[in-house]
C-alpha cells in the first residue's frame, strides 16, 4: 500500500505544478517559468527546513511567497511579449534559474558533515519527514491537503468575477480591453499566482525526494507543467488532475509492466490524446456531461 | 471520463498482477536502472547479468533457506528512467512485493535521493525512511553509501584506482610530470570524479597541475576548451566524462593536433559506448577498471551474460556479483524465506551485508569498508584497435 | 585578441548549425504560426536513418549518408505533419504544441531504442582540413555546415520568391483565408512546408552529426532550445534573420565561455535572449508589419 501512498505524494505535487500552469494559460499565456519557480520553491523549503531548522509549513509558507515576488518581478518584463515570444522568454527565465542554482553554493558544517546546496553535486540530507517519522500516508495527506487547498481556491476563482476577467483575457485581449480590463494587472496576478503554486509544489518535491539537483528542474519538466493542463483541459482544474493521473498514474507507473514499451508509448499516447482531443480531456461539453450525470439533467451549463 | 476510469483501472490493474506470483518456493530479487535514454545499456546488461547469475544459481539448486530447503532465485528488473522520481516510485514499488533485496540503481543522481529516503539509522524508531537494502552496481559518484545504513554498493573505489594509476604512470613515463583535466562539470559523477578524485591523487603522486577545462553533458563544441588544454601542453590529459563529451572532446584534440603523452579517461567509459562513437580518436586512451574478461571466472561470467543478450563491463559485472555475494549472505544468515517473514529476512541481509569484510568478486578479494562501500581489485585497460585491452595489472 | 577572434570565428561558424536549425522553426511559424517542437528531434532522427546507408551498404561514399539523412528528414517532416497537425483543428494553437512535444518524446525514445541510446560515429567531410593563418585557425568541416547553410537559405529564398509553390506559401502565411479564397489548397501548402522544412531537416541532421561526429539522443533538448532562441532572436518567420541570429549566438556563447566559463556561458545566452526580447521584440529582421 505504501507504494500507492508514494504515487500520490508524487501526484500530488505533479498536480500543483501543473495548476500553476493552469492559471497562467486561462490568460492565454504558455510560462515555461513554471519549473523555475518550482526550483526556487524546492530550494528555499530545503534550505529553511534544513538549514534554519524550521517546521515545514513556515518554511512551505516562505517557499510560495518567495515564488510569487518572483513571478510578480518577472512578470512585468516578460508579459510584455506573448505568444511564442512569451514561450522563449520565459523558457529562458526557467533555465536562467536552473543555472542559478548550478552556480550556487551555500554549506554549512553539521557535526562532521557539511550541508547544504552545493552547485552541481545538488542539495542533500532534506529529510524532514522521515526524521520526524511521518509515515508514507500521512505525508501524502499532508500533500493533499495543500492540492485540495489550492484545488478549491482555484476552482472558486474561477466562479467568481476575477476567473470570468482571467478567461476573458485568454479568449481576446483586445476584447477584454476595450471592456476595459487592465491587461498587465489581470496577467501578472495569474503569473504571480502562479508562482506561488509552483514553488508550494517545489517545496513539498524537495522533502518528497530528499534530494534535489539543478538537472531535475530543466525543460522537461517545464514542459510537463503545461502538459497537464493543456492535456487536461482548461474548463476546470480537475482536467488538470486527470491529466496528472494519465500521465504520472498511467503512463508512467500504470504501463511499467509493459517494460521497454512503456517508453514509446509514452510519446506516442501522448500525440494520440491531442489527436483525439485537441482541446483537453475535459471541456465544457464533458463538464456538462458529467453534471448531468451527478444533478441530474436539471441546469444548464454555466 | 470513460477513458480516464479505465487508466485508472488499468493501473491498478497492472500494479496488482506483479506482486500476484508464487507456486514453488522462490525468493525475489530486484533490479532496477535506467533502461531508457542515454544510459539504457547499463540497464539492458546489468539485468541481463543478473539474469545470468540467478540462472547459474538456480541451475546449481538455488538458496539454501533456514528450514534446510532450497529456493529458487527470481529477478525481476524494473526501469527508473534515471530520474530521481521514478527510482523513489520504484524502490516504493519493490518494497511493496516480496522482493528481499534491490540491486540498483544505474545513476548517481538517482541513487541520492533513494538513498535520502531510506532509514538512516537502523533501529531508529524515530526514522520512517523506508527498510530495504539497496545493493547498488552502478551508481558510482563517491561516498554515497554514507546516506542510509541501508544502503551497499559493490562498485569500484575510484580514489584507490586512479592513485594506482598515477603511481603506476610515474614509474612507466618518469618524463611525464604535469597534468591537464578535462571534466563534464554538470553531471554529479564525473564532476565529483575530477574535482575529488583525479585532481587530488594526480597532485599526491607529484604531479603539477597546469589547469582545468569544463563542458558540459550535452556540448558538442570543445574549441575553447581544447584550446586551453592545449596551451597548457601537459604531459598527462585527465578526461572525466561519459562518452557521448568524451568522444567530441577527442575529436577536437584531433582538429587541433592535441597529442599528450598520456590520455587517461573516467572509469565508466571504458565500455563498448566509447568505442561506437570514436574508436579512432580514443586509441590510447588508458582507464583503470574493475572487470576485463581475464581470467576463466570472469570470461563465462561474460558468455553467460550474453546469452541474456547483455554484454559484460565493469558495471554489470558488479551486478553479477552482487547476486553471489547476495546468495551467500542469504544462506550465511539463515533467512526463512517465507512469504510472511520478509521485513525480517530483508532485516537479516542488510546485518549480513553490514558484516562481510571481504566478498569474492570476478578479478579477486573484493574488499568492504565501515561505511558500507567496496574496495575492488582492478586493472588498467588501454584502447587498442577498436577494443579495450588489458595493459596492467597492479595487484 | 587572439584568443577572442578565434573564440569569436569558432563560435560563428558552429553557430552555423544552429542557423540551419532556427530556419526549420521559422519557416513553419511563418506558414502556419505554430511551432514544431519536434522539428529537432526529427531532425536528428534522419541523421540517424542516414546512418543505416552506411550501416546498410558498407563502402558507400559519405555524401550518400548526407543525402540518405536529407531524403529521410523530408519523410519524417510529413510524418510529423501527418502525426501532430493534420487532424488536430486550427484552431487549437496549445494542442499541437503538446502532440509536437509528445512527438519529441517518441523521436527520441525511437532512437534509443534501436541503438541503446549508444553514442553512433558520423562520418565527416573535411574534418581533417585546418585552414592555418599564423595561429588562427578555421575548421574545414564548419566551413562546410558554414556554406551549406547559406546555400540553403538561398534555396529557401529563391524557393519562396520564385515559384508558384513559394507565392502560395507566402499567400497562406499572410492571410490563410484569404488564400483559400484564392483557390489556394491550405492543406496542401502546409504539407509541402513540412515536407520542406524536414528536408532542410535532414541536411541540418546531417550537419550537426558531421560537425560534432558523434550522434546522440543528447543532442536533440539542446538542439531544440537553441533553435528556438535563434528563431526568437532573428525574427518569427524571418529566414535571413534565423540566420544572422545562429551565427550571432554562437559567436556570442564562445566568447562568453572563453571569459566566464562554461558553467555560466548559457545564463548569458538566456540574458542576451531577455535583452532583445525587451528592447527588439520583433528581433534583429522583424517582419514590417506583419501580424502577430
Amino acid at each position: 500500500m505504501d507504494f500507492y501512498f508514494g504515487l500520490a505524494q508524487l501526484i500530488g505535487v505533479h498536480t500543483l505544478l501543473g495548476l500553476s500552469a493552469y492559471v497562467v494559460l486561462l490568460t492565454g499565456q504558455v510560462s515555461l517559468a513554471q519549473a523555475g519557480f518550482f526550483a526556487i520553491g524546492a530550494y528555499v523549503a530545503a534550505m529553511l527546513t534544513v538549514l534554519a531548522g524550521w517546521h515545514l509549513v513556515p518554511a512551505l509558507g516562505a517557499a510560495a511567497l518567495t515564488g510569487a515576488t518572483t513571478a510578480c518581478a518577472v512578470g512585468f518584463p516578460a508579459l510584455r511579449v506573448k505568444g511564442l515570444m512569451l514561450v522563449i522568454a520565459t523558457l529562458a527565465f526557467g533555465e536562467g534559474v536552473r543555472l542559478f542554482f548550478f552556480n550556487f553554493d551555500y554549506q554549512i558544517a553539521r557535526g562532521d558533515v557539511k550541508v547544504g546546496p552545493l552547485g552541481g553535486e545538488g542539495f542533500r540530507q532534506i529529510r524532514f519527514f522521515p526524521e520526524n517519522g511521518w509515515t508514507t500516508l500521512e505525508v501524502m495527506l499532508f500533500i493533499w491537503i495543500f492540492v485540495l487547498l489550492v484545488m478549491a481556491l482555484l476552482w472558486w476563482l474561477d466562479r467568481s468575477r476575477y476567473g470570468a476577467v482571467l478567461r476573458a483575457v485568454g479568449e481576446d485581449e483586445l476584447a477584454a480591453q476595450s471592456a476595459g480590463i487592465n491587461l498587465t494587472a489581470v496577467k501578472v496576478s495569474a503569473i504571480t499566482l502562479g508562482g506561488a503554486i509552483a514553488a508550494l509544489g517545489g517545496g513539498l518535491y524537495a522533502h518528497y525526494a530528499t534530494h534535489i539537483e539543478h538537472l531535475s528542474f530543466g525543460i522537461l519538466l517545464a514542459t510537463f507543467a503545461i502538459a497537464y493542463p493543456i492535456v487536461g483541459g482548461l474548463a476546470s482544474v480537475f482536467g488538470t488532475l486527470a491529466a496528472v493521473l494519465f500521465v504520472q498514474g498511467f503512463l508512467v507507473e500504470g504501463l511499467r509492466d509493459l517494460g521497454d514499451w512503456r517508453n514509446l508509448l509514452f510519446g506516442a499516447l501522448i500525440v494520440l490524446a491531442m489527436n483525439l482531443r485537441p482541446r483537453g480531456f475535459l471541456d465544457a461539453g464533458n463538464l456538462r456531461a458529467i453534471k448531468r450525470l451527478f444533478w441530474g439533467g436539471g441546469r444548464g451549463a454555466p | 471520463m470513460k477513458k480516464i476510469a479505465l487508466a485508472i483501472a488499468l493501473a491498478f490493474a497492472a500494479g496488482a498482477a506483479s506482486t500476484a506470483q508464487a507456486q514453488e518456493k522462490s525468493i525475489r530479487i530486484s533490479g532496477f536502472g535506467a533502461k531508457s535514454g542515454v544510459v539504457r545499456s547499463f540497464g539492458i546488461n546489468g539485468e541481463a547479468a543478473m539474469l545470468a547469475a540467478a540462472d547459474q544459481i538456480n541451475k546449481a539448486g538455488g538458496v539454501k533457506l533456514a528450514d534446510g530447503s532450497k529456493a529458487r532465485i527470481v529477478v525481476d528488473y524494473y526501469d527508473d528512467r534515471c530520474t530521481a522520481e521514478e527510482g523513489i516510485s520504484v524502490i516504493r514499488r519493490i518494497a511493496g512485493t516480496d522482493s528481499l533485496v534491490a540491486v540498483g540503481p544505474t545513476c548517481s543522481n538517482v541513487a541520492e535521493p533513494l538513498f535520502g529516503i531510506l532509514q538512516k539509522k537502523v533501529d531508529d524508531k524515530g526514522d520512517s525512511g523506508l527498510q530495504m537494502p539497496v545493493f547498488t552496481d552502478v551508481a558510482i559518484k563517491v561516498g554515497l553509501a554514507r546516506i542510509s545504513e541501508w544502503a551497499f554498493r559493490n562498485v569500484p573505489n575510484e580514489m584507490t584506482m586512479y592513485s594506482s594509476v598515477f603511481y603506476w604512470l610515474r614509474g612507466k613515463h618518469p618524463q611525464a610530470k604535469t597534468v591537464y583535466g578535462g571534466v563534464e562539470e554538470d553531471f554529479a559523477h564525473s564532476r565529483a570524479t575530477w574535482h575529488v578524485v583525479m585532481k587530488d591523487r594526480a597532485t599526491a603522486n607529484n604531479y603539477t597541475l597546469l589547469g582545468e577545462s569544463k563542458w558540459l553533458l550535452n556540448d558538442t563544441n570543445f574549441a575553447t576548451q581544447v584550446r586551453e588544454m592545449k596551451k597548457a601542453n601537459a604531459d598527462v590529459v585527465a578526461i572525466s566524462a561519459h562518452p557521448f563529451t568524451t568522444c567530441g572532446v577527442l575529436k577536437e584534440m584531433q582538429r587541433q593536433g592535441v597529442k599528450p603523452k598520456v590520455l587517461i579517461g573516467l572509469t565508466s567509459s571504458s565500455s563498448m559506448e566509447t568505442m561506437q562513437g570514436c574508436a579512432k580518436q580514443a586509441e590510447g586512451m588508458i582507464i583503470p577498471t574493475s572487470y576485463a574478461p581475464v581470467n576463466k571466472e570472469a570470461k563465462a561470467a561474460s558468455d553467460a551474460t550474453a546469452k541474456f543478450k547483455g554484454s559484460a563491463d565493469l558495471h554489470s559485472m558488479a551486478a553479477w556479483e552482487n547476486m553471489f555475494i547476495l546468495k551467500s549472505v542469504m544462506e550465511d544468515m539463515k533467512i526463512s524465506g517465507a512469504k510472511a517473514e520478509v521485513q525480517a529476512d530483508r532485516r537479516k541481509i542488510r546485518d549480513g551485508l553490514a558484516k562481510l569484510r571481504t566478498t569474492p568478486g570476478l578479478l579477486g578479494v573484493n574488499s568492504r569498508t565501515e561505511d558500507r562501500e567496496a574496495d575492488k581489485p582492478y586493472l588498467f585497460v588501454q584502447a587498442k584497435g577498436g577494443q579495450w585491452v588489458v595493459i596492467h595489472n597492479p595487484l | 585578441m587572439l584568443d577572442l577572434l578565434q573564440s569569436a570565428s569558432d563560435g560563428v561558424l558552429y553557430g552555423a548549425t544552429y542557423a540551419l536549425i532556427g530556419i526549420g522553426f521559422t519557416l513553419v511559424f511563418g506558414v502556419m504560426h505554430k511551432i514544431n517542437m519536434a522539428y529537432g528531434a526529427a531532425s536528428v532522427g534522419g541523421a540517424y536513418l542516414g546512418l543505416m546507408v552506411l550501416k546498410l551498404g558498407a563502402g558507400l561514399p559519405v555524401p550518400l549518408v548526407f543525402f540518405g539523412s536529407f531524403l529521410a528528414g523530408g519523410l519524417l517532416g510529413w510524418m510529423v505533419y501527418l502525426a501532430c497537425f493534420h487532424f488536430i483543428p486550427l484552431s487549437s494553437p496549445l494542442a499541437t504544441l503538446m502532440s509536437t512535444v509528445g512527438m519529441l518524446l517518441l523521436i527520441d525514445e525511437v532512437i534509443v531504442h534501436t541503438t541503446d541510446g549508444m553514442p553512433q560515429n558520423y562520418p565527416a567531410l573535411f574534418d581533417d582540413v585546418m585552414l592555418r593563418f599564423g595561429e588562427f585557425t578555421l575548421r574545414g568541416d564548419l566551413l562546410l555546415v558554414f556554406l551549406v547553410s547559406v546555400a540553403c537559405m538561398a534555396g529557401l529564398l529563391a524557393l519562396l520568391y520564385r515559384t508558384r509553390l513559394g507565392l502560395a506559401t507566402r499567400a497562406v502565411s499572410q492571410q490563410a483565408i484569404a488564400a483559400q479564397l484564392c483557390g489556394i489548397r491550405l492543406a496542401q501548402v502546409n504539407v509541402t512546408t513540412f515536407v520542406i522544412t524536414g528536408l532542410l531537416g535532414g541536411i541540418a541532421g546531417a550537419m550537426i552529426g558531421a560537425a560534432v561526429g558523434t550522434l546522440s539522443p543528447l543532442l536533440t533538448t539542446p538542439l531544440t532550445v537553441k533553435g528556438l532562441i535563434v528563431t526568437v532572436i532573428g525574427g518569427l518567420g524571418s529566414v535571413p534573420g534565423a540566420i544572422v541570429a545562429g551565427l550571432l549566438v554562437g559567436g556570442f556563447e564562445n566568447v562568453i565561455q572563453l571569459y566566464r566559463g562554461v558553467t555560466e556561458r548559457d545564463l548569458y545566452v538566456m540574458l542576451l535572449l531577455f535583452a532583445f526580447l525587451v528592447f527588439r521584440p520583433g528581433g534583429l529582421f522583424a517582419p514590417a508589419g506583419g501580424r502577430n
